[in-house]
């Protein structure tokens, strides 16, 4: 048994990932599936086939180690694996290509549902909506600007996002072409939510009961909405859910740098003053009307559906064992 | 016209607080009222004592519409005035009056402070968390009463923005020894379920109990009445506001667009980005547990029964300022 020797490529993308130069859950699901797919390229002693899957478990564990908090690159790569250990391989040649079409199966998947999720949601825009976003999108951006391509006139609201004012490259992103746009600091959203017809925001994880974990902020949005009768749509790719959920884990809420609000000044002139930066909150279902997703748009609570139809394989081999769908029980007994 | 003297320290007065360099609401009316003393001991005749008031009112009230306690001090100080007039008083008299009336104004204020600190320090009890946003001078003054009761709290603080005021809030209470959190605006919901209590300060309360507040205080408030987290409103009656017993509606003052943003970052985002940047937003009063006035703990909707104490009779006898500025403006034609 040699020493696994992984390509120099692919740590470089686990390094970039790790480093946040690859950002973005799109993205970095999409940089994850292309690693796999030139480890798999790469692999040079096409001898033993458990060696080989030994090899492309050890490139798994490394992905998986960058961002530990990230959905969308475990999905990526489970996606991957997972179908990988399933189908019954008798060769090497056989394994490599499987990687290679899956891999590029999920980066297609991946890119194409940022788009589609914007031609599905622009079709819940109508002419004069006044529509409040959070933080940056791409999946609401897509949705914003597809509707404005269809020539509905459309005013948004842009928070700018404190600490670190990612309302600044929505509001870009949408001037840029040439969609009117107000910016508008986070603590205003329930002052403006009267004006404001519909909030679409994008998530980071969606959990199996259908919360949501976005950017610190979006609960508070959410419930202002609610408070307001005004629709809440969340925009999420399908990569977005989380199956680690299905079995009950608790989705773990990243806890970010003082220095993200405060100045270093202003720490050390006040050693007392403890400041806290979590960098995003949940969103209860009730308060969402329904999660665009490139599948479809669906009420939260469904979002079990999505993760069964998506990752039911990922649930078993990944999460627990025992774990069956409902019609994969019944063939067993039947 | 006023002499140019009198229009600097006007337009002084104006720009720091449409810029929000005054941020607290008593403050606001504090500064006010000792800038308006001093334009009154500029007056050489009753003719400019009565121009420089009236202009200087008229452009700070401009400034901060929402400000009750800056329009009922100002008509307290019109009343007199008219008073003056009617009664051909000397000017050197009548300035001696105004004088004494903005004193006593100022006093209350602080005075009045002082009592709501006592009773809201009387509401916290060891182990809260107490949860606000903003700055407020009575907020403060409670959390010190508290801190000298002996209890032991913590308070968790919004930045809010614009003004980034919840600095400020966690730098004084650092150096008294209060354990302090900052938050982002944004995390208010986030940390409400840590919370045990909420206080917010208050610019103005309407004649249905709704609180005019720092913008901010109102998703506070949601966010505390979703989570069953209790809201307590610090205010003077000096900031009833009587103009909206007989439906008038009170106008949100917006903040300028660098209070945010600078001219550098604004270009690099591109061109045509607007900016709205409400300063104050109104508290429904169903999400108002308690008001803690100078009088006593009132609920919100109470305000009338109070408001009937204080002057007798219900609706209150008051003029409109405008109108009273007005009616003084043609007494010296």
């Amino acid at each position: 048994m040699g020493k696994v020797v992984i390509p120099f490529e692919v740590v470089k993308i686990a390094e970039d990932i790790k480093a946040m130069r690859i950002r973005g859950a799109g993205r970095i699901a999409r940089a994850a599936a292309q690693a796999l797919k030139i480890a798999a390229e790469k692999y040079v002693e096409k001898k033993d086939l458990t060696e080989f899957i030994k090899y492309i478990d050890e490139v798994a564990k490394l992905l998986l180690s960058t961002r530990p908090t990230a959905v969308s690159l475990p999905n990526a790569v489970m996606y991957i694996t997972s179908r990988l250990k399933r189908a019954k391989m008798k060769t090497i040649d056989e394994a490599i290509s499987l990687i290679v079409k899956l891999s590029n199966e999920f980066i297609e998947y991946s890119k194409v549902a940022t788009e589609k999720i914007g031609i599905i949601g622009s079709r819940r825009i109508q002419n004069g909506d006044v529509i409040l976003t959070h933080c940056n999108s791409s999946a609401a951006v897509s949705i914003i600007i597809n509707a404005h391509k269809q020539g509905k006139k459309i005013k948004v609201y842009a928070t700018e996002t404190r600490p670190k004012f990612q309302g600044y490259i929505t509001a870009k992103a949408l001037l840029s072409e040439g969609v009117d746009v107000t910016l508008i600091p986070d603590s205003a959203v329930r002052y403006i939510m009267k004006k404001v017809d519909k909030v679409i925001v994008g998530a980071d994880t969606v959990a199996a009961n259908g919360a949501v974990v976005n950017k610190i902020g979006t609960s508070n949005i959410a419930l202002a909405a609610k408070e307001a009768r005004v629709r809440m749509f969340v925009a999420a790719e399908t990569y977005k859910f989380s199956p680690a959920t299905v079995i009950g884990e608790l989705v773990q809420i990243e806890e970010r740098s003082p220095l993200e609000i405060v100045s270093e000044e202003y720490l050390k002139e006040h050693p007392n003053v403890k400041v806290r930066n979590p960098a995003f909150d949940v969103t209860p279902p009730e308060y969402i009307d329904a999660i665009i997703t490139e599948e479809g748009l669906i009420p939260p609570q469904a979002a079990f559906l999505v993760l069964i139809e998506k990752y039911g394989w990922v649930i078993q081999d990944y999460f627990m064992k025992e774990f069956k769908t409902v019609k994969e029980e019944y063939e067993e007994w039947y | 016209m006023v002499k140019k003297d009198v229009a600097l320290l006007v337009s002084n007065i104006v720009e720091n607080i449409k810029e929000w360099n005054i941020r607290s609401s008593s403050g606001v009316a504090e500064a006010a009222l000792e800038t308006l003393a001093k334009i009154i001991k500029l007056s050489s005749s009753m003719n400019e004592l009565v121009n420089n008031v009236t202009y200087a009112m008229h452009e700070i009230v401009a400034s901060r519409p929402t400000s009750a306690m800056l329009i009922n001090s100002f008509r307290e100080i019109l009343l007199n005035l008219k008073q003056g007039l009617k009664k051909y008083m000397k000017h050197e008299e009548m300035i001696e009056i105004l004088l004494r009336r903005i004193s006593y104004l100022i006093a209350k204020s602080r005075s009045d402070i002082e009592k709501i600190a006592t009773i809201g320090a009387n509401r916290i009890v060891d182990g809260d968390i107490i949860i606000t946003a903003t700055y407020s001078k009575t907020i403060m003054k409670i959390f010190e009463k508290a801190l000298k009761q002996g209890k032991r709290f913590e308070v968790y603080v919004a930045e809010s923005r614009p003004g980034d005021d919840g600095k400020i809030v966690a730098s004084e209470l650092s150096k008294m020894n209060i354990p302090t959190t900052l938050i982002v605006d944004s995390a208010m919901r986030f940390f409400m379920k840590d919370a045990t209590k909420s206080f917010l300060g208050a610019e103005a309360v309407a004649a249905n109990g709704a609180v005019i507040s720092k913008v901010g205080s109102s998703l506070l408030a949601l966010v505390a009445h979703e989570a069953r987290v209790r809201v307590f409103v610090a205010s003077s009656t000096l900031k009833f506001s009587y103009e909206t017993i007989f439906g008038e509606l009170v106008k949100i003052p917006h903040a300028p667009e660098k209070t945010i943003l600078n001219e550098e970052t604004k270009a690099r985002i591109g061109k045509g980005l607007k900016v709205e940047i409400p300063l104050l937003d109104v508290i429904p009063p169903e999400y108002v547990d308690a008001i803690i006035t100078e009088y006593g703990v009132i609920a919100p909707q109470a305000l009338p029964i109070l408001m009937k104490e204080i002057y007798g009779k219900w609706p209150p006898e008051y003029p409109d300022l405008q109108v009273l500025i007005g009616e003084i403006r043609s007494w010296v034609k």
